[in-house]
C-alpha cells in the first residue's frame, strides 16, 4: 500500500494545533478510493470503528457501520449518521498497444478540468503514478482550441512503453483517482485555514463521523442520551448511492444525518441566485436537492440549536445535486432525513477548496443535532 | 562482463544526476519577461562550473565555459530560460485575482491547476473550474480573460492588492512524479530540461576538451517574441556556429506521426531551410558515430524555435536544432525521458568536443 505523504504524517503528529482536527481530514482524503474500490477508505474507518464503537463491522459491498448505544435501551431512537467514502474517479477501460491507457469517469466529471492532471492508477493493492494527457496546444487546430477535450480523447501516460509492459501492473477494470499535492500546500488562505484537496467529497463527512464516535465515546458517561446511533461509512454514493440504500434498510433508522460536500459557486461572475451558499459561512443545510425534500422540522430544529449554540449555519440557496438522502429518506418505512454539507468550491476536482471552519460547524451541528434528536 | 555492470551503473548515476539538476533548474520561476528575478538563483547553481557568468539588459543569461586557448572558436548552445505562465491583471474581491497568460497555454488545461503567485508574499492559490450549474449551454471553455486564480479566504481587496499587485507572475506548482520507465513528469521542462542538461554536459568535460569557447545562452523571451532573446546573444556572441536546444512534440494517441518525433528513442535533429545543412549533416554524423540514438525530423520552413533567429543574427550563424522529445508541452505535467536527456548529454559532449566542427564551421570573413 502506498505509504502517507511524509508531510501528512508530520502534522498528524506534529502539527501546528490549530489544524490538529484538520490531520484527519488530509489522512482521510489522501486515500485512494474511487467509487468501487473504496476498500483503503474503509478499512481506514474500520480500524477507527472498532476502536471507538460498541460494534464495528464491514458488509459484502464495502459499507462499514458502527453503533454506539446510549442510555435507556427502552427508549433509544435509531439515527443513522452517513458519509460516503468513495471519491470520483476513473475505471481503466483500454491498454493501448503503445502502453497509453484511456478511460472511463466514475461520477459526474467535468471535462475541463481532466487534461493536465496527475493520477495514480490501480487497484486495492498497487499504486502507480500517471499523468492525465491530451494533444497539446500546438497540435490543436483554432477550432479545438475552445472546447474542453472529451475525456474519451485523453488518455493516462504511465510511463509504460508497450501493452505487455503495461499489463504486467494494470488490468483493464483498474481504477485512478486525482493524485495529492506533492507538496505542503494544501492549506492555503490568509488564515492558512482554506483546504484544497481531491476527495474533500466526502472524506470530510467521514471525518466528521470519526470524530462524532470519538466525542461520543469519550463523553458516554456524562451523556444523557437515549439513542443508538449508527456511523454509515457508505460506498459508490458517486454512481447511484448503491452503499446507502443497502445500509438504510439494514439499520432502518428513525433519523438520517447525511455528512456531504455541496458545491457552491461564490465566485466573481456569479449571478447571487446562484452562489448556492458561501465559503466560511458555516455548514449548509439543505431544503431540498434533486433527489430529496429534506424534513421541514429537523431543518428549523438545525437552525435554533445553531442560533442557541452559536454555530455558524447556512441554508442552500440553489436547487441543485443529490446525495444518500435521496434514498436514506425512501428506505423501510421512511426516514426523517436532513444533510448537513460543507460548501465546497470546485467539487469533483483535483483542488476541491473548503474552509476548515466550516467543516467544524457541520461536525458541531452534527453533535447539537443528536441532543435535538433525542428530544424530538 | 564487471566492465560492462560498470559501464551501465555509470550510466544511471548520469541520468540521475541529470534528473536532480533538470529539477532543479525547472523548479526555479523564470516566466517570460521576468527572467533576470532568477539570475541569483542560477548563477549559484552554476557559476563555480563557468568562466564568466553574465545577465544582459532584456534577462538573457549567458554562461562562458572557456578552453583555454587563444583565438579558438565560439560555440553557442542556446537553450531558451523563461517559461509560459500567468500574470495578474486585475485583483478582486473575495481572494479572487483575474490573470492573462504569458506564452500559449491551453485553456482546456488551466482549470483546477494549482499555482503560486509571486507576489511580495508567496501566495498558493488554485484556477477556478466552473461548477456545472454555472456552464452555458454552449459547452465552450471560458475565455482567458475569464480566468480566475482563488487564493483562498481571508484576503480583502485592498491586502491583496498589496501583496499581489497587477503585473505580478503566477506559476503552475513545481512539483515533480516519476513515471515508470524513467520518465519524468512536471512543469516547465520546455526548456529549461535543456538548459540544465547543457551545463551537465560541457560542465562535465574538462577544458582542454573543449573544441573551442563553449558559450550556453539561457536566452530570455523564447515564448512570446517571435525572435526572442536568443537574437540579441547571438549578435553580441558572434559565434562561428550554434546548436539551438529546444524541446519538441513527442508522438502522443490522436497525433500522427509526421507531426511529433518519437519519445525515448533519443534527440531530433530538425532539417530544415531555417538552419545550416551543412551543420546538419555533419551532427546527423557524429550521432551515428558516437552511436546516440536520433530522429531526423523535416521542419521545412521554420524550426519554430530559436535556432529562426541564431541563424540570422551575427552576420549569419551556421545553426542546427536539436530537439528533446516532450508529451504534454505547455502543461504542468510536460513529460520527458531520462534516456532521451542522456542521449542529448552525450550529443552535446560530442558537438563541444568535435575537432571537425571546429575547423569546418570557423568563421571566414569574406570581403565585401
Amino acid at each position: 500500500m502506498r505509504s502517507m505523504n511524509p508531510y501528512h504524517r508530520h502534522i498528524l503528529n506534529n502539527g501546528p494545533a490549530e489544524l490538529e482536527d484538520i490531520s484527519l481530514v488530509v489522512a482521510l482524503a489522501s486515500l485512494f478510493g474511487p467509487t468501487g474500490c473504496e476498500d483503503r477508505v474503509a478499512h481506514f474507518v474500520l480500524e477507527e470503528a472498532r476502536r471507538l464503537c460498541d460494534s464495528a463491522s464491514c458488509d459484502r459491498m464495502g459499507n462499514v457501520v458502527g453503533r454506539i448505544s446510549l442510555g435507556d435501551p427502552q427508549k433509544r431512537k435509531r439515527v443513522m449518521l452517513s458519509a460516503h467514502t468513495d471519491e470520483v474517479g476513473f475505471m481503466i477501460e483500454e491498454i493501448k498497444s503503445d502502453g497509453m491507457l484511456t478511460f472511463g469517469c466514475l461520477g459526474g466529471m467535468d471535462p475541463a478540468i481532466l487534461a493536465g492532471k496527475r493520477v495514480l492508477v490501480g487497484n486495492e493493492k498497487t499504486l502507480i503514478n500517471g499523468v492525465i494527457c491530451s494533444k497539446a496546444i500546438h497540435h490543436k487546430k483554432k477550432s479545438e482550441r475552445d472546447s474542453a477535450v472529451d475525456s474519451d480523447k485523453l488518455y493516462i501516460d504511465a510511463g509504460f512503453t508497450s501493452r505487455e509492459e503495461a499489463e504486467a501492473e494494470i488490468s483493464v477494470g483498474d481504477f485512478a483517482t486525482f493524485d495529492e499535492p506533492a507538496d505542503n500546500s494544501f492549506t492555503f488562505g490568509r488564515d492558512g485555514q482554506t483546504l484544497k484537496m481531491k476527495a474533500l467529497d466526502d472524506r470530510m463527512g467521514c471525518a466528521v463521523l470519526i470524530e462524532l464516535m470519538r466525542k461520543l465515546n469519550r463523553e458516554r458517561e456524562s451523556l444523557s442520551l437515549d439513542l443508538d446511533v449508527y456511523f454509515c461509512f457508505t460506498v459508490r454514493e458517486e454512481t447511484g448511492c448503491s452503499g446507502a440504500i443497502v445500509v438504510s434498510e439494514k439499520i432502518a433508522p428513525d433519523f438520517a444525518l447525511v455528512f456531504e460536500s455541496t458545491a457552491v459557486g461564490d465566485i466573481p461572475d456569479a449571478p447571487s441566485e446562484k452562489r448556492v451558499a458561501e465559503l466560511g459561512g458555516g455548514a449548509v443545510i439543505s431544503v431540498a436537492d434533486r433527489s430529496t425534500i429534506y424534513d421541514a422540522e429537523l431543518i428549523d430544529t438545525a437552525f435554533k440549536v445553531a442560533k442557541k449554540n452559536g454555530i455558524p449555519l447556512q441554508v442552500k440557496r440553489y436547487l441543485s445535486g443529490g446525495n444518500d438522502a435521496g434514498h436514506i429518506h425512501k428506505s423501510g418505512v421512511g426516514v426523517r432525513s436532513l444533510a448537513i454539507s460543507v460548501p465546497t468550491r470546485y467539487l469533483h476536482s483535483p483542488t476541491c477548496v473548503a474552509h476548515c471552519e466550516d467543516y467544524r460547524s457541520a461536525r458541531a451541528i452534527g453533535f447539537a443535532m443528536l441532543e435535538a434528536i433525542n428530544e424530538i | 562482463m564487471a566492465s560492462e555492470e560498470k559501464f551501465d551503473k555509470d550510466i544511471e548515476n548520469i541520468k540521475f544526476q541529470l534528473q536532480n539538476e533538470i529539477i532543479k533548474l525547472c523548479s526555479i520561476a523564470t516566466v517570460s519577461g521576468f527572467e533576470s528575478r532568477a539570475t541569483e538563483k542560477v548563477s549559484s547553481m552554476y557559476r563555480d562550473r563557468l568562466d564568466s557568468f553574465y545577465c544582459d539588459a532584456v534577462g538573457n543569461h549567458i554562461l562562458l565555459r572557456s578552453c583555454g586557448r587563444k583565438d579558438a572558436v565560439k560555440i553557442m548552445i542556446d537553450a531558451h530560460l523563461d517559461e509560459i505562465g500567468f500574470v495578474v491583471t486585475e485583483v478582486l474581491d473575495g481572494g479572487f485575482l483575474r490573470i492573462a497568460n504569458i506564452g500559449g497555454i491551453d485553456r482546456a488545461i488551466i482549470q483546477g491547476a494549482e499555482v503560486t503567485v509571486l507576489g511580495d508574499e508567496t501566495l498558493h492559490g488554485v484556477i477556478a473550474s466552473t461548477p456545472p450549474h454555472l456552464k452555458g449551454d454552449d459547452d465552450k471553455l471560458p475565455t482567458i480573460d475569464k480566468a480566475l486564480v482563488d487564493v483562498g479566504l481571508g484576503y480583502s481587496k485592498e491586502e491583496l492588492e498589496k501583496i499581489a499587485c497587477v503585473g505580478t507572475p503566477v506559476i503552475f506548482d513545481k512539483t515533480y512524479t516519476s513515471l515508470k520507465n524513467g520518465r519524468l513528469a512536471g512543469p516547465s521542462f520546455d526548456n529549461k530540461a535543456c538548459g540544465a542538461i547543457a551545463i551537465c554536459a560541457v560542465t562535465s568535460l574538462e577544458p582542454s576538451e573543449l573544441a573551442g569557447d563553449v558559450y550556453i545562452t539561457l536566452s530570455c523571451r523564447e515564448e512570446t517574441a517571435s525572435r526572442g532573446g536568443a537574437y540579441l546573444c547571438a549578435n553580441r556572441i558572434s559565434p562561428d556556429y550554434a546548436m539551438v536546444i529546444d524541446v519538441n512534440l513527442a508522438n502522443a494517441p490522436d497525433v500522427s506521426e509526421r507531426e511529433s518525433v518519437p519519445m525515448g528513442e533519443g534527440i531530433s535533429i530538425s532539417y530544415s531551410s531555417s538552419t545550416s545543412r551543412a551543420l546538419t549533416r555533419e551532427c546527423a554524423r557524429l550521432c551515428k558515430e558516437g552511436e546516440i540514438p536520433f530522429t531526423p525530423k523535416a521542419e521545412p520552413s521554420s524550426t519554430g524555435t530559436n535556432a529562426v533567429a541564431v541563424n540570422i543574427a551575427g552576420g549569419g550563424v551556421p545553426v542546427v536544432d536539436v530537439g528533446l522529445p516532450l508529451r504534454n508541452m505547455h502543461t504542468y505535467n510536460e513529460i520527458i525521458a531520462l534516456d532521451d536527456c542522456y542521449s542529448l548529454y552525450r550529443f552535446i559532449r560530442a558537438f563541444v568536443t568535435s575537432r571537425e566542427l571546429a575547423e569546418g564551421f570557423a568563421r571566414e570573413e569574406g570581403e565585401i
